[in-house]
């Protein structure tokens, strides 16, 4: 195994965002536990949020990105990045399955860019949301919204490692029972996506007697219809069941 | 002496449930207490302080009592510490907090005895071991059943009848408790003098069983699967319940008291000294269980769910038992509530 050792240079690491609220830059700025650490191991080269200088241009031994492709410059700057980084993590949601920027994938683009724009922002156009992955290979995702520290902390030492990353694939379920949380959808018919919704939370909002509301995004091989059928035999309408699974997932749900 | 002669004599004894309840609380210097609160099949074994706080009349829990206090969910296993010298490994104290479990079902009890041959047998887990060996376990057979329970098609219950591998088994006969002996430790720790039950006793706690094993609503032939599971692996219940019902979502192993399967994963902190060997419950109903180099021996889902059906109703060639204890959870806590059970009736048409 080789990984960087304290003589070596440090790796450096740029963080890039696109349509987003920066929530996983914040993440990462915030790095209460190990900020320390991290910048003892890492040069952050390019970190807008955290620094005005440094220079995007690379090369890195790291890139993270968030955000969604919703303008067509960000798809130029994504490839570039691409090619002037060793690895790429997709970052957050919005940058793993759209997210909340992808909310409007099922309307015609010029209806949105009328009723967003309509102050008649030159320059401002609007694009069909897309994910990264799209455009570019992407070496992992760091799910969440934003991701937890330990999923951002294993993105960053899985580089100094030169080893895969240790994410969840499962359920949030699998994380309630972890926690001994009694179910909320079972128990208490609260209308809620964890079983469908890839973990890494820690469970965080049935911890709290809140159905989860899929923050992570749909888990590989989410069987949604069968969530869907579930929710109908709660109660719920068509439109309040689409509204669950198009909050975070409208790529996949309004294909 | 005169008080052994007297124990050895009377292993089991009718004592009324306040003296049973005082004796327990004189355990609590020794012993963490651990039993069941809250109501219904949505109780759940907690630490408590005295009796007064737990629900003898509980149904079921969500997580099994065994399995939640023996093998934990998540827990560290070795600890690596790296510096300038290597790489040092490190191994975690051996749990050494005594624990009373209270008020064990009987399929619980029998689910204890299931992950003892998985953690105590080829291989011994020293984590496993030293927390059973701290762990005095007080059963208590059933007072009621719920619409899931098919404990009485496996011989898992409702009432215990295993004369070894716990502590004490407690029958609730209205007043009082009838407290039957069954280890070593028991008589020693087991103080409290009380009537002797006689033949009436006896035959009271017959006709209780008799007519709880009347109130059962599942009935389905446990026996003679390993045939149909072999001969139509494909059957399209699997495939139907799979593609319309199962979301993977792995709550049936989750809540299962004899699932045993984990997952070892490395936890790395940035200063890349300390390197945390972790130890968590895992599912095979997960797309990554099966994932290994070249790829994925489960890929589809009805070969997980198949998986998991065939494992409890069968596979008695592994350790002996089913794995199932009958105890209903897996369809109580799927969300779309789908049951072991029913799809073996299925496959048996």
């Amino acid at each position: 195994m080789r990984f960087f050792s304290p003589g070596d240079r440090k790796p450096r690491v740029g963080f890039f965002k696109f349509s987003c609220c920066t929530g996983c830059g914040f993440q990462l700025a915030y790095f209460q536990k190990s900020l320390e650490d991290t910048l003892k191991s890492f040069d952050f080269t390019f970190f807008r949020l955290a620094s005005s200088s440094g220079t995007p241009e690379g090369p890195f031994d790291l890139a993270l990105v968030e955000g969604a492709v919703t303008e067509p410059y960000q798809i130029i700057e994504l490839k570039k990045i691409r090619a002037n980084s060793a690895v790429l993590y997709a970052v957050g949601s919005c940058a793993i399955t759209g997210g909340i920027p992808a909310i409007k994938a099922g309307v015609p683009e010029m209806e949105v860019q009328n009723k967003a724009y309509r102050t008649k922002l030159y320059g401002l156009t609007s694009l069909r949301p897309s994910v990264l992955g799209d455009y570019v290979e992407i070496d992992g995702s760091v799910r969440g919204c934003p991701p937890g520290e330990r999923d951002l902390q294993e993105a960053m030492v899985s580089v100094l490692f030169h080893r895969k990353p240790e994410f969840a694939g499962y359920s949030v379920c699998v994380e309630c029972k972890i926690k001994g949380n009694i179910c909320v959808l079972v128990a208490e018919g609260l209308p809620c996506m964890g079983p469908v919704t890839n973990a890494g939370c820690g469970a965080l909002c049935p911890s709290y007697h809140r159905a989860c509301y899929s923050c992570f995004g749909l888990m590989g091989q989410a069987n949604t219809a069968a969530l869907k059928g579930k929710f109908r035999k709660l109660g719920l309408t068509e439109d309040e069941i689409e509204r669950r699974f198009s909050l975070f997932d409208a790529l996949e749900t309004k294909k | 002496m005169t008080g052994e002669n007297v124990f050895q004599k009377n292993y089991e004894v009718l004592i009324c449930k306040e003296l049973f309840a005082g004796w327990v609380e004189g355990l609590r210097d020794d012993f963490k207490l651990i039993g069941p609160v809250g109501d219904g099949v949505n109780a759940e074994f907690r630490e408590i302080a005295s009796l007064k706080e737990a629900n003898l009349d509980y149904q079921s829990t969500m997580l099994p009592p065994g399995k939640a206090y023996l093998f934990k969910p998540l827990e560290e296993i070795v600890l690596f510490n790296a510096g300038p010298g290597g790489v040092a490994a490190e191994e975690p104290p051996i749990p050494v907090q005594k624990q009373v479990l209270i008020g064990v079902h009987a399929c619980d009890t029998h689910a204890v005895f299931y992950l003892d041959k998985v953690f105590l047998g080829a291989f011994t887990d020293p984590f496993y071991k030293a927390r059973r060996e701290n762990t005095f376990i007080i059963s208590l057979n059933c007072k009621t059943v719920t619409d899931l329970c098919f404990c009485h098609l496996i011989g898992t219950g409702p009432y215990l009848k295993a004369q070894s591998g716990y502590d004490m088994l407690l029958t609730d006969m209205g007043g009082e408790f009838l407290v039957e002996l069954k280890s070593e430790r028991s008589k020693n720790l087991f103080n409290v003098k009380g009537r002797p039950p006689e033949a009436g006793d006896w035959q009271k706690k017959d006709e209780m069983e008799t007519r709880l094993l009347k109130s059962f609503k599942k009935d389905f032939k446990a026996d003679g699967l390993r045939q149909v599971f072999l001969s139509r692996p494909g059957h399209p219940v699997l495939k139907e319940t799979a593609e319309e019902r199962c979301l993977s979502c792995a709550n049936c192993v989750m809540v299962c008291p004899t699932c045993f399967c984990h997952d070892v994963y490395d936890e790395t902190d940035l200063s890349l000294t300390r390197i945390k060997r972790m130890r968590r419950w895992d599912a095979c109903q997960d797309y990554f269980f099966a994932q290994v180099h070249g790829g994925n021996f489960r890929s589809e889902r009805q070969a997980r769910l198949r998986q998991f059906v065939f494992h409890k109703l069968d596979y008695e060639g592994q350790f002996g038992l089913k794995g199932t204890v009958g105890c209903g959870r897996c369809i109580r806590w799927c969300p779309t509530g789908i049951d072991l059970t029913e799809i073996a009736e299925e496959m048996m048409k």
